[in-house]
């Protein structure tokens, strides 16, 4: 933990710049007032923040920035009332910061391994931290897949680190939209099928899977029908959370609570917990 | 251990007014039902009150409770916030057993684990608490089968026992120690802690034949509400018979759930309130944009069980989270208390 106290009341942030990315979703950079420079608070690839958006309320976010060399930021899609306050913010406007809470993705164990990324839509934005960690590490993992899938061109996420991903050595980047359109000349269909058609390694292969429900159960049932173990397929998940240091009980699944225990979790771990994506 | 006359037992009351705002059990004179609250005449308390409607819960972990309170102003790009912490001089004067457990599970819960929560610690750092043994039972009682009664054993600065003519007046903490030396109350003599022994053991002893509401043998349950291997029949007519109305979690004394929201105060000002909630409600589970991840009635109602009778939420309390004051039971339309609980999962396994 820091030396600052944010675990109850939020330290306040100022939005420095805002960036729009698709349809609905924003992202936020932030500079924290009180901090030296207003220098960040020091995160772990995978975990999340809670943001005060003031007048409107708190709510439980993922940190989507590189753990090593990014500025801090939120991307954010407004679906709610809070989320919908915070779009409606413009640069320079404060909001309130508590955390990093949760236990972030496991680097460590799986050194060595192969690894492959499965986003659908927005389910690239928690996996975007670990993507740039690896990016940067490339030499402690084996071979690195990338699939992205999204509704339409227009609703990819992060077109500018696409088109990075495409290009960087070592990088296996695969992008499908679920239905082909006149300008698109890539790949096209549901994210699981094109898993199917690629060869992918099974042996020693960790896949980080993110996405819709829908969307998530059919990427699991293909890895694991192609041979991936349960304990080799991670996810981070989401829950209406109101605390965020394992106290209001909102996020809780079986024994764990999603904020203190996860929000990363292998698929093992998830079917054991006997609750819905 | 010391003794008290029973005509000056509200002394230590006041006494403790001295320096502390006193809770306590009040006979409402219209309703005739005990409330646990707040009082300005010591003369108002009555430790022979039945069990309080609602447990003491509410005093360290408030239904309504603003956590802290800030200021926007969007033109000048300006925030500030000011917390807004309760660490008030309370004491609890006459909380029975069953209720104290009930704020021992809390402690464990809110202090206890990985992270600790500030809002709570502040309403226990400046607290005194006076406990009260149970010579009788009442009707809905079920503190034997949970461990956690007729007399507690941890948790209070004092404990009373109702001796026939005098109070048995135990420290339980240097606090306590002090305030009865400094009260100038008569020593006890050792052969008493026998006596008590005894009373608390004819108390259990009625419990056959005054508590006659509820039995809950949880042990019998606790494995399979860990491991989940109980039919979906059993939590289907229990999910069937739950009309969400959330009172079992308002009177639990270890539920301790909550819901954080910020209602405005004015146009650029806004206070942040804990309120409780219950996780028999719908919207609890449910995220911006409707996706719920617990559906049915029994999905949630399941939960409550879990974490009342399962093992892995008892590694949290160090103890079983019911407390077997059978509030529960007593308030729910649907006959879904916790011991009823109990008795359909028996059912269920020795079928």
């Amino acid at each position: 933990m820091s030396e600052i106290q944010n675990l109850t009341i939020p330290e306040i942030a100022t939005i420095t710049e805002i960036k729009d990315e698709i349809v609905d979703v924003r992202t936020f950079y932030l500079s924290f007032d009180a901090r030296t420079g207003g220098e960040a608070p020091k995160i772990k690839s995978g975990q999340f923040v809670m943001c005060t958006v003031f007048g409107a309320g708190e709510f439980a976010v993922s940190l989507p920035a590189c753990p090593e060399n990014d500025r801090f930021h939120l991307t954010v899609r407004r679906v709610g009332k809070v989320t919908n306050a915070l779009h409606a913010l413009s640069a320079g406007d404060k909001i309130g910061i508590r955390g990093p809470f949760g236990n972030g993705f496991p680097f460590e164990e799986i050194k060595g391994k192969n690894i492959i990324y499965v986003a659908g839509g927005i389910g690239l934005i928690p996996l975007r931290s670990s993507i740039m960690h690896v990016m940067r590490n490339k030499d402690e993992f084996g071979r690195i897949l990338l699939f992205l899938g999204a509704r339409t061109p227009q609703e990819l996420m992060y077109q500018y680190n696409l088109e990075e991903w495409k290009a960087a050595p070592g990088f296996e980047t695969y992008i499908t939209i679920d239905n082909p359109v006149p300008d698109w000349d890539g790949e096209t269909g549901f994210v699981h099928t094109l898993i199917k058609k690629k060869n992918i390694p099974v042996k020693d292969t960790v896949a980080f899977v993110c996405g819709p429900p829908m969307m998530f159960n059919a990427v699991i049932k293909e890895l694991t029908e192609m041979g991936i173990g349960e304990e080799n397929i991670i996810s981070t998940l989401e829950r209406h959370m109101k605390c965020g240091i394992g106290k209001c009980q909102h996020c809780a699944i079986g024994r764990t609570l999603v904020c203190t225990d996860g929000p990363v979790y292998t698929y093992r771990q998830i079917k054991t917990l006997g609750e819905q994506i | 251990m010391y003794l008290i006359k029973k005509s000056s037992v509200l002394d230590i009351a006041r006494e403790l007014q001295k320096e502390y705002r006193v809770y306590g059990p009040v006979v409402e004179k219209e309703t005739r039902q005990t409330m646990f609250t707040g009082v300005e005449d010591a003369a108002e308390l009555d430790l022979n009150a039945p069990i309080p409607a609602m447990p003491p819960k509410h005093i360290v972990f408030p239904h309504f409770e603003r956590i802290m309170s800030y200021t926007y102003d969007r033109a000048a790009k300006k925030a500030d916030i000011r917390p807004d912490f309760d660490d008030s001089r309370k004491a609890l004067f006459g909380i029975r057993s069953c209720d104290l457990t009930g704020i021992i599970c809390l402690d464990r819960f809110f202090l206890g684990q990985e992270f600790v929560d500030e809002v709570y610690r502040n309403h226990r750092k400046n607290m005194f608490i006076v406990a009260n043994t149970c010579t009788v039972p009442f009707k809905q009682c079920f503190c034997v089968c949970t461990d956690s009664g007729p007399s507690a054993r941890e948790g209070f600065d004092l404990n009373l026992t109702d001796l026939g003519d005098q109070y048995l007046v135990e420290a339980g903490s240097e606090k306590g120690k002090k305030l009865a030396e400094k009260m100038g109350l008569a020593k006890a003599d050792d052969s008493l802690a026998k006596r008590k022994e005894a009373i608390i053991d004819a108390s259990v002893s009625k419990f056959d034949a005054i508590a006659t509401d509820n039995k809950a043998w949880i042990s019998r349950v606790v494995n399979r509400v860990t491991t989940g291997l109980i039919d979906e029949k059993v939590w289907e007519y229990i999910g069937n018979q739950c009309i969400e109305c959330g009172a079992c979690s308002y009177v639990c004394p270890s539920c301790s759930c909550f819901n954080i929201v910020d209602p405005q105060t004015s146009e650029e000002a806004a206070d942040r309130m804990r309120t409780w909630d219950s996780c028999s409600y719908e919207g609890y589970s449910r995220m911006a944009g409707g996706h719920n991840p617990r559906k049915p009635v029994e999905d949630r109602r399941s939960k409550r069980f879990f974490c009342k009778l399962s093992y892995s939420q008892s590694k949290k309390y160090l103890r079983p989270g019911c407390v077997g004051c059978g509030r529960c039971q007593w308030v729910c339309p649907g006959d879904i208390g916790l011991p009823n609980v109990v008795t359909y999962i028996r059912r269920d396994i020795q079928q």
